[in-house]
């Protein structure tokens, strides 16, 4: 009887073994490799990004998200590789710049030096004010120059309107009327000299000269 | 042919062999008082059985599949509390390998207009950039189609695939140049906030 018992048990054994080794084969098989589309000497290149941003102390999360929007819009995998280095140096300079500050704010001031400003202009964002958080600001800031306000225009507008204690809501506003002007077919740079005049607080108007060639009704793009 | 002539001890021992054996008759009842009086084997408890040493015989089949399973165990639990530095992940937030849709009281709309589209999908960071996986819905006739999502309070990059082809929000900031030629929105969702 007891014979009987044990090779039940043992049975009983065997089969949770088996159970345990399908489910964990299953498992590997439905845990999506992110990166698996990339040529294998591409992807141990971003694998090898990843781990230096985190050695670093830097955020990974943008590297495998560049990586992934790569390889959602087809780009080529050197593409995809030197779209995530860059990722990486922007998050490092602004890291330099900044020194510690939250992830997301991180990810933000370093878009804003990937749109074309001077890392020496986040300079002024360096202070901090407990609960008060760039992110908002770094983003219209990184829009202005996307859409081709000149870069000095565009950080000394922004710079200001931060140092003068704007909200979020002043940010998003001023971007609203500045996008819309160059919808209509302003001038970027003179766009924003316009607004910056209505936004609320002590901001002072942006006295930067028109670059040349560029008339206050003709768009940028 | 004649029988052999047997060892005088061979020739004792089948005597006695076949000597009939005369016991005496209380010697059973005597036996069995005797077995009677020993205690009962006392019956043992789980712990004395899980404890107590047995012995199983395992094939070489049967043994391959044990060491598979307890293989296979270790390099489940191995890899959801280590992440790829072998640095444990036990007690610390997940890092997300696959971004995933998040999870979160921040509900987020997002709109596009594309009367003439057929098909709008939501394609960003919070979802792994999947081109198929966030459809929108088209919500009138007027062709404004929109989905409503949780996303996490942060700065999140997304982009609209319109019959296949990539789309900013023209609601929407835009994120620097992604290097792959199409342009990215952007949005910022505060923790909380309903958009």
């Amino acid at each position: 009887m007891t014979l009987a018992l044990l090779r039940r048990g043992l049975r009983i054994s065997l089969g949770v073994a088996g159970l345990l080794v399908a489910s964990t084969l299953s498992a590997a098989a439905q845990d999506p490799d992110p990166l698996g589309k990339l040529e294998q000497n591409n992807r141990v290149t971003i694998e090898l990004l990843l781990d230096s941003a985190k050695v670093a102390g830097l955020p990974s999360q943008p590297l495998l998200s560049k990586a992934l929007e790569g390889i959602a819009k087809k780009a080529p995998g050197r593409n995809i590789v030197d779209a995530v280095r860059k990722t990486l140096g922007y998050l490092r300079t602004a890291r330099t710049v900044l020194g510690t500050v939250d992830d997301q704010e991180l990810v933000a001031a370093a878009a804003v030096i990937e749109a074309g400003a001077k890392p020496n202009h986040l300079e002024q964002f360096r202070p901090r004010k407990k609960g008060r958080t760039d992110i908002e600001a770094f983003i219209v800031w990184a829009d202005f120059l996307q859409r081709g306000v000149p870069s000095e225009e565009a950080s000394t507008a922004i710079a200001r309107l931060w140092q003068d204690g704007a909200d979020d809501e002043t940010f998003r506003s001023l971007w609203s009327n500045v996008q819309a002007d160059i919808s209509q077919g302003l001038n970027p740079g003179t766009a924003l000299q316009n607004r910056i005049r209505e936004a609320p607080g002590r901001a002072s108007p942006v006295t930067v000269k028109p670059p040349e060639g560029q008339q206050e009704n003709q768009s940028s793009r | 042919m004649t029988e052999p002539e047997l060892h005088p001890y061979v020739e004792w021992i089948a005597r006695e062999a076949q000597r009939p054996v005369i016991t005496d008759s209380a010697a059973r009842d005597r036996i069995m008082a005797a077995v009677r009086a020993e205690p009962a084997p006392r019956r043992l408890g789980i712990w004395s059985r899980v404890v107590r040493p047995r012995s199983f015989t395992l094939s070489p089949l049967a043994g391959t599949l044990v060491a598979a399973g307890l293989v296979g165990m270790g390099v489940f639990v191995g890899t959801r509390t280590n992440d790829r530095d072998g640095q444990s992940t036990v007690g610390q937030p997940p890092v997300a390998v696959a971004p995933r849709l998040p999870v979160s009281d921040t509900v987020v709309r997002f709109v596009y207009v594309a009367p003439q589209a057929g098909k709008v999908y939501l394609v960003g960071d919070f979802n792994g950039w999947d081109t198929n996986k966030t459809p929108l819905v088209r919500s009138s006739t007027d062709g404004v189609w929109t989905v409503t999502l949780p996303l996490t309070a942060g700065r999140h990059l997304y982009g609209f695939v319109v019959d296949g082809s990539w789309s900013t929000d023209p609601r929407a900031p835009l994120a620097p140049d992604d290097g792959f030629g199409h342009a990215n929105s952007v949005k910022f969702v505060r923790r909380g906030t309903s958009l």
